[in-house]
């Protein structure tokens, strides 16, 4: 059979950051596959280094629209660490809260894109509408639903009252009632079971090999957790768990992702039970002191790695951010080699990519010389459908 | 000495492995080792480290500090984060690849050619990241010298 090459990517209009994949087909299966990245470079190391340490916090906050807190807090404990800056316990618990009601606000958002793209949209309905509460408990204490602007040099910029914490206990009890059924759904539903089983596979020593982070590692047996293993903030106070599993593909990444939920909703409730007193902020001089620091930092997809470094003055010399889909995008080359066409847009979706963006795949049959566009959408129609044909389908749920 | 026993450590034993290549090892704080490599036993002193527990190659920063460009390349065992720092004359500027050891490097390399116009030895042929096709090959937008020029017809906003 003759191999065809077929470009998935790189452009979509709605979302922020397209990537491309090149797909070598034989027949609907997948033999090789290679990532192009740069679609939407926006030259924001080099931008950092044109602005003061206050200004590139709402900089680095847009680096993501979803880990934007994880971005800020990895940054900003870079530059209080050079600042050799005290802050207040009261913040470090308040960013830990944030960090948390981040991750379970990103987990329930990519839940419901892996619904949807196995044509469950019923679970796609119900993880959004859930996800709604948390993004009104971020919205109640920050005053923003995405870009919170929590973080400030020094500490947060706001504190939490006694109202606001009953709230959002109210709300975590009512979405860790909801996350049980997705728990019972995500493990048992035998449609769920036969679009996930043995898809995208990451072994172990790939999975290591490849340098996978995040949930993406610990569904291939790897516990690795920035919390756990470098704890910063106030996880080395908190009580909690790292969610790991054994089977290596996307059902795995789905059980991690919905079970670290139910561990994030812990330890929120530890948090805002056990919440220091006290300040919420010190004051730090706008000039930092030569110097150069790196942190890592667990967001919802994984390690994020910040360095910087200071040259004396109030503007960086160097800012270096690595965002935690970089570090996968090599590891989703490796699982979808040997898969089906079929299963390209779920297991790009299993790893939560920052910018799942394929809008439309050309099919190009080099003996004819013909091109046929496949929108992002047809594509995960023909998934649906191939699935069909061999009896899993949702419509009947 | 007590106090970072573990960092201590590993840069007692990559000083004793390496003498002459690692220079300028210092433990910064708890979890933190940074040091200098010589450029041609960068691939050498990873694979070591690699063997060590080192199996995650964070990331690569590149940087400019005038008469000389570099990388540094962030290794951690998920506890420690060790920095290795290999420097290569502006003028020529040129580093080993180590994709051999990280084979997840490969961005990472390829943003050091892009960033910063090093040439990494032993980097497969491809699509160049993360710049635009069409911008200019001869300008390194993350060295200290370049400067963004506004394109002529661009119109301020009011």
């Amino acid at each position: 059979m003759s191999k065809i090459t077929i470009p998935l990517g790189p452009q979509h209009p709605a979302l922020k950051e397209p990537e491309n994949f090149m797909l070598v087909l034989e027949g609907e299966q997948i033999s090789g596959a290679t990532v192009n990245l740069g679609y939407n470079h926006r030259g924001m190391e080099k931008a950092a280094e044109e602005r003061t340490y206050i200004q590139n916090l709402y900089l680095i906050e847009r680096v993501c629209g979803i880990c934007s807190h994880s971005h800020t807090t990895c940054y900003i404990t870079n530059v209080e660490e050079i600042a050799k800056a005290e802050t207040p316990k009261r913040a470090l618990a308040i960013r830990a809260l944030f960090g948390e009601l981040e991750r379970v606000h990103s987990h329930l958002l990519w839940l419901g894109v892996a619904a949807y793209e196995m044509g469950f949209e019923t679970l796609f309905m119900y993880t959004w509408r859930d996800r709604e509460q948390v993004l009104d408990c971020l919205e109640m204490l920050s005053g923003n639903r995405v870009h919170y602007s929590i973080n400030t040099i020094g500490g947060v910029r706001r504190d939490i009252s006694a109202e606001q914490k009953a709230e959002v206990l109210k709300r975590i009890a009512y979405l860790e009632e909801r996350t049980k059924y997705y728990v019972k759904i995500g493990t048992e539903e035998s449609t769920i079971l036969a679009r996930t089983q043995n898809v995208g596979k990451l072994p172990y020593d790939v999975a290591i090999q490849r340098g996978a982070v995040g949930p993406t590692a610990r569904a291939s047996g790897v516990a690795r957790d920035v919390r756990k293993d470098e704890p910063y903030l106030i996880y080395n106070e908190l009580d909690f768990k790292v969610i790991t599993h054994d089977t290596c593909d996307v059902f795995g990444r789905l059980v991690v992702r919905v079970l670290e939920l139910v561990e994030s909703y812990k330890m929120i409730k530890q948090i805002l039970n056990g919440l220091p007193e006290g300040p919420i902020a010190v004051k730090v001089p706008m000039r930092l002191p030569a110097g150069e620091a790196v942190n890592h930092y667990e967001a919802p997809r994984g390690e994020d790695i910040h360095y910087l470094k200071a040259n004396g003055t109030d503007k960086p010399d160097r800012v270096k951010v690595r965002a935690p889909t970089m570090a996968n995008l090599q590891s989703v080359a490796y699982m979808m080699e040997g898969g089906w066409l079929a299963d390209a847009p779920l297991v790009i979706a299993a790893i939560d990519p920052c910018m799942s963006c394929t809008d439309r795949a050309a099919v190009w049959d080099p003996k004819k010389g013909k091109t046929t566009v496949y929108g992002w959408e047809e594509l995960r129609k023909m998934g649906i459908e191939h699935y069909k044909r061999r009896g899993v389908d949702f419509s009947r749920l | 000495m007590s106090e970072f026993e573990k960092e201590e450590k590993i840069k007692g034993a990559l000083e004793a492995q390496f003498p002459g290549v690692v220079s300028n090892a210092a433990v910064q704080r708890k979890n933190r080792v940074w040091l200098d490599c010589a450029a041609d036993k960068l691939p050498a002193v990873l694979d070591w480290m690699r063997g060590q527990g080192f199996d995650h190659l964070a990331t690569v920063t590149g940087f400019d500090e005038g008469e000389n460009l570099g990388a540094a390349y962030h290794m951690t065992d998920t506890h420690m984060i060790v920095t290795v720092k290999a420097r290569t004359p502006r003028a020529n500027p040129s580093l080993p690849s180590v994709l051999s050891i990280f084979p997840g490097a490969l961005s990472y390399e390829r943003e050091l050619e892009d960033m910063f116009g090093i040439k990494v030895q032993g980097l497969p042929p491809g699509r160049r990241y993360p710049l635009d096709d069409d911008f200019p090959k001869d300008q390194y937008p993350l060295r200290k010298d370049w400067k963004f020029v506004p394109p002529a017809d661009e119109v301020e906003a009011k």
